[in-house]
């Protein structure tokens, strides 16, 4: 294939993930009207609610109160991942995978994934509390897949997002090294999940040279209609 | 670190490594520097793919030419070097230069594997040297990068027969134990 025609491929494609897959494709997907701005409160910070995806976050009031906040926020996320895999894997089992032509090795490594994600909840949940905050619960989602193939459209969609979001909250880490660097060892996971999983949908694992940036406000946006109890 | 980086940082000719790390940073005085200890590694990078055009790769378990992947990946780490330069010399910093290199690449599988080992290495050394930004763009700037790299990381670990992402955290190195890893790729100015 020459160079060109795969570059028309690759734009092809990311433009296709980026409709398909992209945080509006998942709010139509996930097909649930009642993502109420309570849920908001499981967050817990209000003032992302008043940021705008254009703002430049380091000139507006930050979102978080403190750095309890920051993790509780990559919490609140990491216990969405957690459920959706757990619930999910054992639901569709390791058939309705290799119903979709993939080795059974497949269904191993989306265990691994989520196997992090619930290290990612114990270990945020740590950091909540030697700051002594509250760690936010798991909370009831419906992601609105219903097979393999919607689960692991909706798999690139939360990774996605998550890389993003961690992005997104870093810097209100600064000043705070530790946490930083902890939530820096979890993003850059988050993104190798994200890389593995586009590779299952057939999507390009590095669509960009620079992985795209969600603000607190965007991503709730995304994550509070999965949120339905 | 995991056994590719041992096994990638052991045996390589060439003297004691810290010997030959003379034109990377070990302390970072302000974000500038930070920045250049970034743009040392991914001027190593950008340099290292240019050589995926002299070796048959194959196709990944995924069905991908590998070749083709591998040179968007240059690409990304090409445009991690402009943009890095662009920064630093925005902020009134001196960007460093590319050196000479040696990656003691004999075949595809060497080149495979050594991607691999500075693919992981580039996300340990963003991961360690993120705590010294202090300004809140260029750290989110910083953590857009070093999400590329992941991914590239996860991809190359696949290719070669390693799980994409070997632990549920990434292992942050420090400039001295970047060092220890790259600086052997890395031909002293004679």
């Amino acid at each position: 294939m020459s160079h060109a025609k795969f570059e028309s491929m690759l734009q092809k494609a990311i433009d296709t993930r980026m409709n398909e897959i992209s945080r509006r494709g998942l709010l139509r997907n996930a097909a649930i009207a009642g993502g109420s701005m309570a849920a908001l409160g499981t967050v817990g910070f209000a003032a992302a609610q008043d940021a705008t995806p254009a703002d430049d976050a380091a000139t507006e009031e930050a979102p978080f109160a403190d750095g309890a906040e920051v993790a509780n926020y990559a919490l609140t996320l990491e216990h969405l991942e957690t459920a959706f895999y757990r619930d999910g894997l054992a639901e569709l089992g390791v058939d309705g995978f290799t119903a979709l032509g993939f080795q059974p090795g497949v269904f191993d490594r989306l265990s691994e994934i989520g196997a992090h994600e619930a290290e990612h909840v114990v270990a945020l949940t740590g950091v909540v509390e030697s700051l002594g905050g509250e760690p936010v619960a798991e909370a009831v989602y419906d992601f609105g897949y219903t097979d393999a193939a919607g689960f692991l459209q909706v798999a690139q969609a939360l990774e996605d997002t998550g890389v993003s979001a961690y992005q997104g909250a870093a810097q209100y880490l600064i000043g705070a090294p530790e946490i930083l660097t902890a939530a820096l060892t979890i993003h850059g996971v988050e993104a190798r999940h994200a890389a593995y999983i586009a590779l299952l949908n057939g999507a390009v694992p590095f669509p960009e040279a620079v992985n795209p940036t969600l603000t607190p406000a965007e991503v709730l946006e995304i994550a509070t209609p999965l949120i339905v109890g | 670190m995991n056994a590719i980086h041992e096994q990638r940082t052991l045996g390589r000719a060439g003297g004691p490594a810290h010997q030959r790390m003379m034109a990377i940073q070990t302390t970072f005085a302000d974000d500038v520097e930070v920045l250049n200890y970034a743009l040392t590694l991914e001027h190593l990078e950008a340099a290292f793919y240019q050589l995926a055009g002299d070796y048959e790769l194959g196709t990944d378990p995924y069905g991908n030419n590998i070749n083709e992947y591998v040179t968007v990946v240059g690409e990304h780490e090409t445009a991690h070097v402009d943009t890095l330069t662009a920064v630093i010399t925005e902020l009134g910093g001196e960007p460093v230069a590319a050196s000479e290199y040696d990656f003691g690449v004999t075949d595809a599988a060497s080149f495979l594997g050594t991607a691999a080992v500075l693919e992981n290495v580039g996300v340990s050394a963003y991961d360690g040297a993120g705590q010294f930004i202090q300004n809140a763009d260029l750290l989110t700037a910083a953590g857009s990068i070093v999400a590329v790299e992941a991914r590239h990381a996860a991809y190359l670990n696949a290719v070669t027969g390693e799980s994409p992402f070997p632990a549920a955290f990434e292992t942050p190195l420090t400039p001295d134990e970047v060092l220890e890893a790259a600086g052997p790729f890395i031909v002293p100015a004679s």
